[in-house]
């Protein structure tokens, strides 16, 4: 359903952020991308999105369902946004508008792209927030950002994402600014989102153990190119580029003996040269 | 056998933040001992009282009631002249390098700076504050010419690598370090741990090392506790904690870390 072929992302003079990436999505598969800071994961995504500043050079093909996005008017794409496909973002503080309830947000995506009028909004709001695993929807809905703790705000953003039932759901570090208990707890409910929608993921994380939750399968990305790709049993016990093989290995801190040295990426990159 | 000796001591912490009406209880009835050598990890999550806990360690804030000390000696309410045996002694090392560095200052007057204090001076005698600074950036993998440059100019774990150096300047006994890898992508995270590592075994440090995440904890200190809501609500060896929590929350911690799992 997602296929994307060449894909260069520049800003300004520098060396491109995204290099030549290529990767497919079936429909309802999960794919993380991982990588560290830099590595060019957000600005893929952004581009999949259509979020990119302006001054950004975007070259090559992202097709979704056969439509090419590449070149899109900003109309065409928030016709597709939140609708055909749509990002749940690290921080729900920011991507929630403080003035305005949970409830009214989740409606906006809704009345945008499927059904103006509000009654039935509504019923889809508090339908879609007791899937994202609140037990009193109705007192979430008509609850300010500020009245509510980071994981469930989280799940409000997870629901805005939801409501219209894309196709792709992109995720992009949702989970990096809670706490471990919640992390947990938003993470259930995404997978359960996920597989009722049937929807396509690509999930972007620096935490291989998160990735490991949720995905099929994996890209690792390093300085804007993908440098290993395959199924998440493959990459993660058998990685075949030593980048890739270094990032799993200083993760794995479960393997080793409390107190001995971590084996660190250098370590791979070394052995490899 | 020898007893070991308690270095750092909290008994019956308490820290009541009131702002307007509201008062806050961030942390309630804390009690611990750091005995000299020990590697303490603290675990919590946000609100947890952790960071109120670090503060009150290291002198930085006053206890509402109850007492620190440190090697025998008081430290809460104490008078900031009078504390240069904490400051020498005590050194923080903290989450975001970005913002605990001084950007208009040099690497050297940064690293410098906790020799700059009269209580420090007086404490410690005279220093040639640019020998130490040559070999404390030495003891962390920074090149000399690291010294007249700016924080900028450094990544991530550089600039951690930096905040080290500067709690080393001062010979401290203990080193409290807060969330200090938290905002390192995980290679660098593995460089920083590495380096913390051989320096507390290196040094004969004391290690007080504040963190969200357990799987860090378990690697690095031998013994931690939970605090949950300000309260301490399990303490022990810390691969008890994993293997056999005693406390529901301690148990839901532990479960909730990220595991790998290839589907």
């Amino acid at each position: 359903m997602l296929a994307i072929r060449g894909l260069t992302v520049a800003f300004g003079r520098r060396p491109p952020a995204v290099r030549d990436v290529s990767l497919d999505l079936d429909a309802g598969q999960r794919l993380g991308i991982i990588g560290e800071s830099g590595s060019g994961k957000t600005a893929t995504a952004l581009a999949i999105m259509g979020l990119l500043p302006e001054y950004a050079r975007v070259t090559g093909s992202i097709r979704l369902d056969g439509t090419e996005l590449v070149g899109l008017s900003d109309r065409e794409m928030s016709g597709l946004r939140g609708d055909a496909l749509s990002m749940v973002f690290q921080e729900p503080m920011t991507a929630l508008d403080p003035t305005m309830t949970a409830g009214r947000q989740v409606a906006e995506a809704f009345r945008l792209h499927r059904d103006r009028d509000v009654g039935r909004a509504r019923t889809a709001v508090i339908d879609m927030l007791a899937a994202v695993g609140f037990d009193d929807p109705d007192r979430i809905a008509d609850s300010y950002p500020h009245q509510l703790s980071g994981g469930q705000r989280q799940r409000v953003v997870t629901a805005m994402a939801l409501v219209n039932r894309p196709g792709l759901v992109i995720c992009d570090e949702p989970t990096t600014a809670l706490d471990v208990t919640v992390q947990a707890t938003v993470l259930r409910v995404l997978d359960e989102v996920l597989d009722a929608a049937g929807a396509s993921c690509l999930f972007i994380s620096h935490d291989l153990a998160v990735v490991s939750q949720l995905c099929s399968s994996v890209v690792v990305m390093l300085d804007g190119e993908i440098v290993e790709r395959g199924t998440t049993e493959q990459v993660f016990h058998r990685p075949q580029h030593p980048y890739a093989a270094g990032l799993v290995a200083t993760a794995r801190l479960d393997l080793l003996e409390p107190g001995t040295r971590l084996p660190t990426v250098a370590d791979h990159l070394r052995g490899a040269s | 056998m020898t007893v070991a000796e308690t270095l750092l001591q909290a008994d019956h912490l308490t820290r009541v933040y009131a702002t307007g009406r509201r008062r806050v209880r961030a942390l309630d009835d804390v009690s611990l001992r750091v005995t000299r050598g020990q590697r303490l990890g603290v675990v919590g999550e946000s609100g947890s009282g952790k960071s109120t806990l670090v503060r009150l360690l290291a002198g930085l804030d006053q206890p509402t009631s109850g007492t620190v000390g440190y090697a025998g000696r008081p430290v809460s309410g104490v008078p900031e002249r009078r504390l240069g045996f904490l400051r020498s002694s005590v050194q923080l090392v903290l989450q975001d390098p970005r913002s605990s560095l001084n950007p208009r200052m040099r690497v050297d007057d940064i690293v410098a700076e906790p020799l700059r204090s009269p209580a420090v001076r007086r404490e410690l005698g005279e220093i040639d504050r640019a020998v130490r600074v040559r070999e404390v950036l030495d003891a962390v993998g920074l090149p000399a010419d690291s010294m007249r440059r700016y924080p900028h100019e450094f990544s991530g774990g550089q600039r951690q690598r930096i905040a080290i150096a500067r709690a080393l300047a001062p010979s401290p006994e203990v080193l409290i370090a807060d969330e200090a890898v938290s905002a390192l992508d995980v290679s660098v995270r593995a460089q920083v741990l590495n380096l913390l590592m051989d320096l507390v075994a290196g040094l004969g440090l004391t290690l007080v090392f504040v963190s969200h995440d357990l799987a860090v904890v378990r690697h690095v200190c031998p013994d931690a506790v939970v605090l949950q809501g300000g309260r301490i609500v399990e303490a022990g060896p810390t691969l008890d904690l994993f293997a056999r929590p005693r406390h529901a929350y301690t148990a839901r911690l532990v479960a909730a870390i990220p595991s790998f799992r290839a589907r």
